[in-house]
């Protein structure tokens, strides 16, 4: 679970005995310090540190707790299929989040330091800290949905999208079974196995659309009449409400399809097109006699219904993203408090020394700003490595084992069907194995500055 | 707390930039190869830095919304008419007004379980907080300012804990307080909140204690102030800001905790967070539950944040940057 | 998600009970009653209860919301005639999580249902649930069939009442889009299922919604085509996994099922939109919105999703048909819930005896929503017509009926997300041309499951 205590916690430089200790300001009867320390000690002891203790006893047993199996279940953390994606996605977690939320912040810090609504905009991407892990879950939810209708992600891309492809005039529009042209279902293109030639018109009937709900609302197709050495057809909608009319024939009741595309094909190369009236007729001049008839897929083809956010393959990004939300504003005032204490005469002098705003900030800032980074950059990976409720709330079932990570995998496995203590108490300790070399380093790091 | 030291605490350096910018301006212009060679003043370069503020503004609009829209999205479900969702998008709601309705609050407000366990999370969040900042006070002071044997290692061992998953905790603890016959009461999740939330709580005011000046603490010494006295007060009056940014650091984790709570509470002591899952049933089908449930349970930390965001901020930088 | 998929989780949540409970069980809870006078207060009570005042019982389901509502009408009667106290602990979607820590805490509830098969094994193997005392036995052999009975027993004890159940082999449908495209009778068989699913997407109706991101809805699909196409013996077997995944009965089914699985242009939203509806989505896309989809294949408890998140009148605007026959006969597939004692005492006892009892039962069905297999209940005592002939084919069915194969299997194998069965089928929805890839993969995912 990631707490604002824990992380802001670990970010503290002074988190290190200073070389020299502070003298008390009075030889403290020991008694006293007991009085002080035992509540918290005791509290620790009991509450933390004893289940510490008890999962490293417990991972060397079975599921049942009964049987011993030493390390047996620290192997299956590695062998385990689960589990071992749950150690790779924890790895990608490590690898992009801390940057990515730092870097964010690092940005925003820079850029609001010179603008007047700072306050404001800080506020607002400082806001989600204060957002339960619940609330924030439901919040990308509904953001990832993936009807265009319902979530805002998919809302914009396909308002994007859209403007730029035009959408196809009838989608999912199909040819039938029982009807004389071949391709795929909903998508086409639509082909008549048969040659067309003059004098015969040609019908070419379509499904899938309720006839009620055609665009445009036309009227009734006609049967096309031949028209000396021109080719002449039909394209209409051969379905009526209720099921009635017979197959294949334009009886005067279905719908016509105006605005549909139809080529004439010989030897795979088109030699003739027409659209459809708005009786459904369409009519090719005399180089078409003898060729096959096309319906191009630019006709069908579902519309286009914006990206599988929470698929398998975007799940992880998305709830980084989700992450980065929340996490941003931490990393933001933190950098920001720290570009406070830079030395302004420093930026100034690299100014008047003729380097630009990017030089100063790529050779001055940055490196002034080093340690606040690396303290941002370790709370938010230790912070990470522990992420559990937001892909467990986000990513759907479906989806849940590509997006697994370690503290959910623990969670699953103790307390899902497999029930498995012992393998989610080994999960346990090398999760806080992983986490621990972050925290040691953090501490000989601030041990090395020394007390300021 | 007064709006302007709230926002002062947000607006960072208040040092005008502009000017400097103006002057560094036409004085600058980095050589076109990059390769730091002389500066020579041009012309592009100034217009860059005009329009660049111009982009500026922009992008940080752009970001603004981009923060803003999910929380929007989650307050604008709330308020909808339940038949409207799964028929269009929130953002309707601003061009068709008529979707507004305060039903969803209305329902959720009238349902018991959930206004019980609004009580609830008070009952828990309230003693969980206090005792974290009192005992977590008491050892921050003990690490700061006596002396015993081993106190740095003492010291790094109790921040070593900041790193433990809580789920680690879940079993163990749970066979501990059915033990101690506290299962299934408010006391468990306060008992496991204390216990997570000390780490950083000895932590951060160790540190704060430790800048309060020795002669401070000498002069009360010498007064005849025995360590307690001098401890409750001197010291614990001087920690004020540090006790505060805990105290609702503390109080956020716990009000949004669910995990724990769904654990160690029954169906009487449930915190609103656990209450609102168990109403749920599969997503889609319950946002009318969960979009205003997730709200009700997210406007009380905003509150507090907003009422506190100094405390909060400075909690955030306390120790990391001075 | 109304029963379904609470009853998966809680399964799931139970599965892992067993294996956390690490101490002995809990205490004796009702050892301090005391047997009251019983003095009578309705007339026509078909079951005798103790006088319970002053104690109080902890009775846990994974119904929340109306069903809840529904099943605490039960309970307060249960209150009224005993004097008892009862609560109800909804244990939602972290049943594993609730269940297992509180026997971990000493603290179970009194009376727990129990959905799966498997979970009712696992417990009785570990003492965890006890055995029903006389009187619950008597009401048992007075109200259950053999087959149900069976379900709740182990190594010659029963544990277990099946107060609740389903009937998973219904296919529900529009009624309008059944007239729109001109369909007039129910199919009867796979085959013209198909074709009727063909007819109506011609006629602009996506033909079945699938709630393919709740695993559990496809492994259902396949057991009504197994069951119906291998007969119930070949069912059975592979259920105890005496024969293998890559039995060719089980490449028959699957196969089968390819024939609409395999055909995006008969699924709403196609496969890929199926992996991301929810089983209660995969409903209301049935029923509402702009395009809904013309049939949507599950069990009774549909109806109540029909009733709470749509507009559709039973009956009217929706409908119901037996899963088609595949071999000679229809499918009855079946799941239920099974009430067990997890705390002994008088009180447990006296409620697991009421919750056999024919009026208990009553007061159920009649509040809607669910089916009894009771076999004493007063078939005018369902609310609607609908409900009545499928509580009453699941009543004809006799001992012929199956349980939920996936229910009965381990859990990991038969109730585990992104696992066995659920993970297979949902791979075998996005890619329903590799047949023989599913089985190999079923097959050693089983094979790891059951020999533990």
């Amino acid at each position: 679970m990631s707490t604002p205590a824990v992380s802001a916690g670990a970010a503290g430089p002074a988190g290190v005995p200073p070389a020299k200790p502070r003298k008390s300001v009075l030889g403290t009867k020991p008694g006293v310090v007991v009085l002080f320390l035992l509540p918290a000690l005791i509290m620790l002891g009991a509450l933390v540190v004893y289940p510490i203790g008890y999962s490293v006893w417990r991972s060397l047993y079975d599921e049942t707790g009964d049987g011993f199996v030493g390390l047996g279940n620290y192997g299956d953390v590695f062998t385990d299929d689960a589990t071992f994606t749950a150690l790779k996605n924890t790895a990608i977690w490590v690898a992009i989040a801390p940057a990515l939320v730092t870097g964010l912040g690092l940005i925003f810090a820079v850029l609001t330091e010179r603008v007047r609504w700072q306050t404001a905009f800080k506020l607002i991407i400082f806001m989600p800290m204060a957002i339960s892990m619940l609330a924030a879950g439901i919040i990308f939810r509904l953001v990832y949905e993936a009807d265009p209708d319902q979530g805002v992600a998919n809302a914009v891309v396909v308002g994007v999208h859209d403007t730029f492809v035009e959408s196809t005039a009838y989608p999912k529009a199909s040819a039938p079974n029982w009807s004389d042209m071949e391709g795929p279902r909903a998508k086409g293109p639509y082909t008549t196995k048969s040659t067309v030639s003059a004098g015969e018109p040609a019908l070419l009937p379509l499904v899938g659309l309720p006839p009620d709900k055609v665009p445009g609302d036309p009227g009734p197709a006609k049967a096309a009449e031949a028209a000396g050495d021109k080719i002449t057809g039909t394209v209409w909608l051969d379905f009526q409400k209720g099921g009635g009319g017979e197959k294949g024939v334009v009886d005067g009741k279905e719908s016509a399809l105006p605005g549909v595309k139809v080529e004439a094909v010989k030897d795979g190369e088109v030699v003739a097109s027409a659209t459809t009236g708005d009786d459904g007729t369409f009519a090719l001049p005399k180089e078409a006699d003898g060729a096959q008839l096309r319906l191009p897929a630019s006709n069908f083809g579902a519309a286009y219904n914006g990206l599988d956010w929470l698929g398998p393959s975007l799940v992880t990004p998305a709830v980084i993203g989700a992450y980065a939300w929340m996490w941003a504003g931490f990393a933001m005032v933190l950098i920001a408090a720290g570009l406070a204490g830079v030395d302004r005469n420093l930026l100034e002098a690299a100014r008047v020394d003729g380097a630009n705003e990017w030089q100063v900030f790529r050779r001055v800032t940055v490196p002034l700003l080093a340690p606040v980074l690396v303290v941002v950059f370790v709370t938010l990976m230790i912070n990470v490595m522990k992420i559990f409720d937001l892909v467990y709330i986000i990513a759907p079932e479906p989806v849940q084992d590509d997006a697994n990570v370690l503290a959910l995998q623990l969670y699953l496995v103790a307390f899902g069907p497999r029930a498995d203590y012992g393998l989610g108490s080994a999960i346990a300790i090398v999760l806080f194995i992983l986490v621990l070399p972050v925290m040691i380093i953090n501490i000989r790091r601030l041990r090395k500055e020394g007390p300021r | 707390m007064s709006e302007s030291s709230a926002a002062s605490e947000f607006s960072g350096p208040t040092e005008p930039k502009a000017p400097a910018e103006a002057k560094a301006g036409p004085v600058t212009a980095p050589s076109a190869d990059g390769t730091g060679g002389r500066p020579r003043p041009s012309l592009a370069a100034r217009i860059a830095s005009r329009s660049g503020g111009g982009v500026l503004r922009v992008f940080l609009i752009l970001m603004a919304l981009l923060w803003l829209t999910p929380t929007l999205g989650l307050l604008a479900s709330s308020f909808r008419d339940p038949g409207e969702m799964t028929e269009s998008g929130w953002w309707t709601v601003f061009t068709e007004p008529s979707q507004f309705t305060s039903e969803l609050y209305s329902t959720l407000l009238g349902n018991d379980t959930i206004t019980d366990a609004l009580v609830n999370t008070i009952w828990i969040t309230v003693p969980s907080t206090v005792l974290v900042v009192v005992f977590g006070a008491m050892a921050g002071y003990a690490f700061a300012w006596m002396d015993f044997k081993g106190r740095d290692w003492w010291f790094v061992a109790v921040v070593g804990l900041l790193v433990v998953p809580i789920q680690i905790a879940l079993i163990p603890l749970a066979r501990l307080f059915g033990d101690i016959g506290v299962f299934g009461s408010i006391v468990g999740p306060i008992l496991f909140h204390v216990g997570f939330g000390l780490p950083f709580a000895v932590f951060l005011l160790r540190n704060f204690f430790a800048e309060i000046p020795r002669e401070l603490l000498e002069a009360a010494r010498l007064d005849g102030a025995g360590e307690v006295r001098l401890f409750f007060t001197v010291v614990m009056p001087l920690a004020g800001p540090a006790l505060a940014s805990l105290a609702i650091f503390q109080f956020l984790w716990v009000w949004n905790d669910l995990l724990v709570a769904l654990i160690f509470t029954d169906t009487s002591s449930q915190p609103l967070t656990v209450a609102l899952t168990r109403e749920t049933r599969a997503f889609s089908q319950n946002i009318e539950t969960l979009a205003p449930g997730a709200f009700l349970s997210l406007v009380i930390p905003l509150a507090v944040f907003f009422a506190f965001q100094r405390q909060f901020v400075s909690g955030v930088m306390a120790g990391a940057v001075k | 998600m109304r029963t379904t998929l609470r009853t998966r989780r809680a399964a799931i949540a139970l599965a892992a009970v067993g294996a956390l409970a690490l101490s002995g069980c809990g205490d004796d809870g009702g050892s301090e009653d005391k047997p009251g006078d019983g003095k009578d207060t309705g007339a026509a009570q078909t079951v005798e209860l103790p006088k319970l005042d002053g104690q109080t019982l902890e009775v846990s389901g994974v119904w929340s919301g109306p069903e809840e509502k529904n099943f605490r009408k039960v309970l307060e009667e249960f209150e009224k005639r005993t004097g008892a106290t009862v609560n109800y602990l909804s244990t939602g979607d972290n049943t594993a999580t609730v269940l297992g820590t509180r026997i971990e805490g000493g603290k179970p509830p009194n009376v727990s249902f129990l959905p799966q098969v498997g979970v009712l094994h696992q417990f009785a193997e570990r003492g965890w649930v006890k055995p029903l005392g006389k009187e619950a036995q008597a009401q048992l052999d007075k109200n259950f069939s053999k087959g149900w009975k069976d379900l709740g027993a182990y190594e010659g004890k029963q544990y277990g009442v099946y107060a609740k159940a389903a009937n998973k082999s219904l296919i529900w449908y529009n009624t309008e889009g059944f007239e729109a495209a001109g369909i007039t009778e129910p199919p009867a068989d796979w085959k013209s299922f198909i074709e009727t699913a063909q007819t109506l997407s011609d006629a602009g109706w996506p033909a079945v919604s699938i709630g393919g991101q709740d695993g559990w809805t496809l492994t259902d699909w396949f057991e009504n085509i197994y069951l119906s196409q291998a007969g119930p013996e070949k069912y059975d077997q592979l259920a105890k996994h005496e024969i293998k995944w890559t039995d060719p009965s089980v490449k028959e089914a699957l196969t089968t099922l390819a024939e609409l699985w395999g055909k995006d242009d008969l699924i709403q939203g196609g496969a890929d939109g199926a992996l991301r509806t929810e089983f209660p989505k995969s409903v209301t896309n049935t029923f509402s919105g702009d395009s809904p989809a013309a049939m949507v294949f599950e069990g009774d408890f549909v109806a109540a999703n029909i009733n709470a998140d749509t507009d559709a009148k039973l009956g009217e605007d929706a409908d119901v048909f037996k899963f088609p026959a595949v071999g000679d006969e229809s499918p009855v597939v079946s799941a239920g819930d099974v009430a067990t004692v997890l705390k002994d005492g008088e009180a447990s006892q006296a409620m697991i005896t009421w919750l056999a009892s024919k009026d208990a039962a009553e007061i159920w069905v009649n509040q809607g929503g669910i089916l009894s297999p009771n076999k004493s209940v007063d078939m005018a005592k369902y609310k609607d017509k609908i409900t009545r002939e499928i509580a009453q084919a699941l009543l004809d069915a006799g001992d012929d009926f199956r349980f939920d194969m996936s229910d009965q299997a381990p859990a990991a194998f038969g109730g585990t997300k992104g696992q066995g069965m659920w993970k297979g089928l949902q791979d075998f929805l996005k890619n329903p041309g590799d047949v023989e890839g599913l089985q190999q993969q079923l097959e050693s995912a089983a094979a790891k499951a059951y020999k533990g």
